[in-house]
């Protein structure tokens, strides 16, 4: 069974996770690199409600985070739950994100609330 | 430069001569050649379908055939323009040169603007979410408050000092008196400044405008024969960051402005003590406060006490923004570079009027492209 | 002749018999506007203040100044039943107006809102008024709102979370949209009108005597 995971790069050099993937370290500009997983669960380092949304968005708010993960890894992205607060726990899930261009749905990865935050 | 604001009747090309007309009559370029012209546009081409401005604008003010080039940085494309046109002269090839920024931008609809500065940010960890640019404001500035306290008052104090300053100023987009009871203590600031992205607000954000700004770059030699009033470029920086916020090192910290400062620094031999007055790049008010601190101004996390102090204001130690700036001087993306080097030139000269910061002798001015990706600071220097 | 017509205009339920308490508002500027009902002997100074609008393209303010224009005339010469017009004023100065129409107690035809005064506001904080007026004084159940310009659509279908309904407005049948009284008095007045009562004396003195100047829009260049 393949359930879609957060895959980045790790560098084989120095060890330096990134995401999104790359093909030069960030750190050292090494070539050597392989994919990762980036992780199941992270905590929210800050948020908001975006209420001016870009066009193909439909919720209303759009809540936004940045999502660390405890390798150090951040990720940008939408937040199913409309009460956040920083430090939470929050799970990547692969889900519709929008409209694209000419009404394609975009899919991707955006975050929920873990089981278990007050 | 022209005046800032809704030009319905003008074309991009009648703002761009306008304001060349004008900073070539300043600088009296009839004593020189000018070798070259750079003009900064970010959105020429996507929003007034034009996209060879630069030889257009050659055309246009009778100075061909000098050589063209168009800049475009994202919002950061006039103060590119500048470190283009220095590195010209400095390096010997060209002696005089005219940068011109511009921008058309209120005649597009709001969501589309906003939609082509969005293009700034990475395409596929922010973009692609639905993040804008008041979004990246507003996760910063939850950021700053949880960790510095600066709060929406301060936030709403910054706007009003800005506004103030710029009522001073007949070039500026905005000329409306606000106060801190209207946008934010009283309950109908609810209506009179709208969450865009919570914590962000209306008036927290520089509005959409239109308009040039211009100016004449030459040798030290050549500023002898045109005019007397030249004012001397200390230094230049440009430097960048990881394009995704949330890869930065600290996503609070401007890294590419603190690395830029200290290149215009070291170049102009000055520390930001020597420093007077500032033109920062305030597209979003916190950004007044991060990048006067991360500039080295003020220590992490001290400006908005130094607002509340009374220290930035036109009458205070260290004026910051005393045309306005973004937010009510107003931002057409491309000129805005250009327009900050004009300012602290007024400034220095003493030609700045009522806004006029007294002892203006060094100033500093720093543009972003998106949100800080990629920064650029200048130096300049009176007598 | 001309007694019976106006005895059929003036009918059994009758809006002037329940006055709009003036309240002030405090703009972003840090100014304050006074928003009261407009007497009938009033309406000639609004549609002096109107009318070099009727001519104005930008925003749709010709189509509104226009359609204002004849319903606050129909209301002054007794051809119109139960329309009210609300007046935004800061120092003695007409910033805003408002209307409605109330088809009867319960439904309401929103009908305008012009803003001499730009950038503060005006309108939002006058088409909160008159929603008050209508919802919180005479009894509405219903308010049918239309929108001719951009702006209008974005705030008020948006902001005010109005409903589609598939019934033609009267305003040139376009699609009307509506609120009710219950998602008003929940959900729109918490969030969206604000003002303050009563208004000082002086001020609400001052307001009686409108000035005119020339509407923003014209000055924009």
């Amino acid at each position: 069974m393949s359930e879609k995971q957060l895959v980045g790069t790790k560098c084989n050099s120095c060890g330096k996770i990134m995401y999104p993937k790359r093909v030069v370290c960030s750190n050292c500009r090494a070539r050597d690199l392989a994919d990762i997983q980036i992780g199941d669960e992270g905590k929210l380092l800050t948020y908001t409600s975006l209420y001016a949304t870009p066009e193909g968005i439909d919720q209303m708010p759009l809540v936004l985070g940045i999502v660390e993960f405890d390798n150090g890894v951040r990720v940008t992205g939408q937040i199913e739950d409309r009460e956040v607060k920083i430090g939470d726990r929050l799970l990547p899930i692969w889900g519709l994100l929008r409209k694209g261009k000419g009404g394609k749905e975009v899919y991707g990865f955006k975050f929920k609330l873990s089981v278990g935050n007050e | 430069m022209t005046k800032f604001g809704r030009h319905d009747d003008k074309s991009l090309m009648d703002l761009l001569v306008e304001a060349s007309i004008k900073a070539l009559e300043d600088a009296h370029a009839e004593r020189a050649r000018i070798d070259s012209v750079y003009v900064a546009t970010m959105l020429a081409g996507e929003l007034t379908h034009q996209t060879c401005v630069a030889n257009a604008l050659t055309d246009q003010l009778g100075l061909l055939p000098a050589s063209a080039q168009r800049i475009e940085n994202g919002t950061a494309s006039g103060s590119s323009a500048i470190i283009n046109a220095y590195q010209a002269v400095a390096s010997g090839v060209c002696d005089t040169v005219l940068v011109t920024g511009g921008e058309k931008m209120r005649h597009a609809p709001a969501a589309e603007i906003t939609d082509w500065i969005s293009t700034m940010t990475h395409p596929t960890a922010e973009y692609i979410h639905g993040v804008t640019l008041p979004s990246l404001a507003a996760m910063f500035t939850r950021l700053y408050m949880e960790r510095y306290g600066v709060t929406r008052e301060h936030l709403a104090k910054v706007a009003v000092k800005n506004h103030e300053n710029a009522l001073k100023n007949p070039y500026a987009h905005i000329h409306q008196k606000i106060t801190v009871e209207g946008i934010y203590k009283s309950p109908e600031s609810e209506i009179n400044n709208p969450v865009i992205s919570d914590p962000i607000r209306l008036y927290d954000c520089c509005p959409v405008t239109d308009g040039a700004a211009s100016t004449v770059l030459c040798s030290a030699e050549m500023a002898k024969k045109m005019s007397a009033k030249a004012i001397k470029i200390g230094g230049v920086g440009n430097a960048t960051d990881p394009l995704a916020v949330c890869e930065r090192k600290d996503p609070i910290v401007l890294n590419a402005l603190k690395e830029a400062a200290a290149r215009a620094f070291k170049m102009a031999d000055l520390k930001p003590q020597d420093i007077d007055l500032a033109e920062l790049h305030d597209a979003f008010e916190i950004l007044e406060f991060a990048e006067s601190e991360d500039a080295g101004f003020f220590e992490k996390g001290t400006a908005h006490e130094a607002l509340e102090n009374g220290v930035t204001s036109l009458t205070g130690e260290f004026p910051i923004n005393p045309s306005g700036g973004l937010k009510a001087r107003g931002h057409p993306v491309g000129a805005t570079g250009v327009a900050q080097v004009v300012e602290l030139t007024w400034q220095l000269r003493g030609e700045a009027g009522e806004r006029q910061v007294r002892r203006a002798r060094r100033g500093f001015c720093c543009n972003f492209a998106g949100f800080a990706n990629n920064v650029s600071a200048i130096i300049l220097e009176g007598e | 002749m001309t007694e019976d017509i106006e005895a059929m205009i003036k009918l059994d339920w009758d809006i002037s018999k329940k006055p709009y308490p003036p309240k002030v508002i405090k703009l972003a500027s840090g100014e304050s506007m006074v928003v009261r009902e407009a007497s009938r002997e009033e309406v000639p100074v609004l549609l002096d203040a109107i009318r070099p609008l009727t001519t104005v393209s930008k925003d749709y303010y010709d189509v509104v100044a226009a359609r204002m224009y004849s319903e606050l005339l129909s209301w002054y010469r007794y051809r119109a039943r139960n329309e009210f017009c609300l007046v935004g004023v800061v120092d003695g100065v007409l910033a805003g107006l408002v209307n409605n129409r109330h088809i009867n107690e319960k439904e309401v035809w929103s009908h305008h809102t012009i803003a001499l005064k730009r950038g503060g506001r005006v309108g939002a904080h006058l088409f909160a008024a008159k929603h008050e007026f209508s919802f919180e004084y005479l009894g509405a159940e219903k308010i049918y709102v239309v929108a001719e310009s951009p702006i209008g659509f974005r705030r008020w279908m948006n902001e005010w979370r109005l409903v589609e309904t598939g019934i033609q407005h009267e305003l040139q049948g376009a699609t009307a949209w509506v609120i009710t009284r219950d998602a008003y008095l929940k959900d729109a007045k918490p969030r969206l009108v604000f003002g303050e009562r009563p208004v000082p004396k002086d001020m609400l003195e001052q307001s009686k005597h409108l000035k005119l100047v020339t509407p923003d829009v014209l000055e924009e260049k």
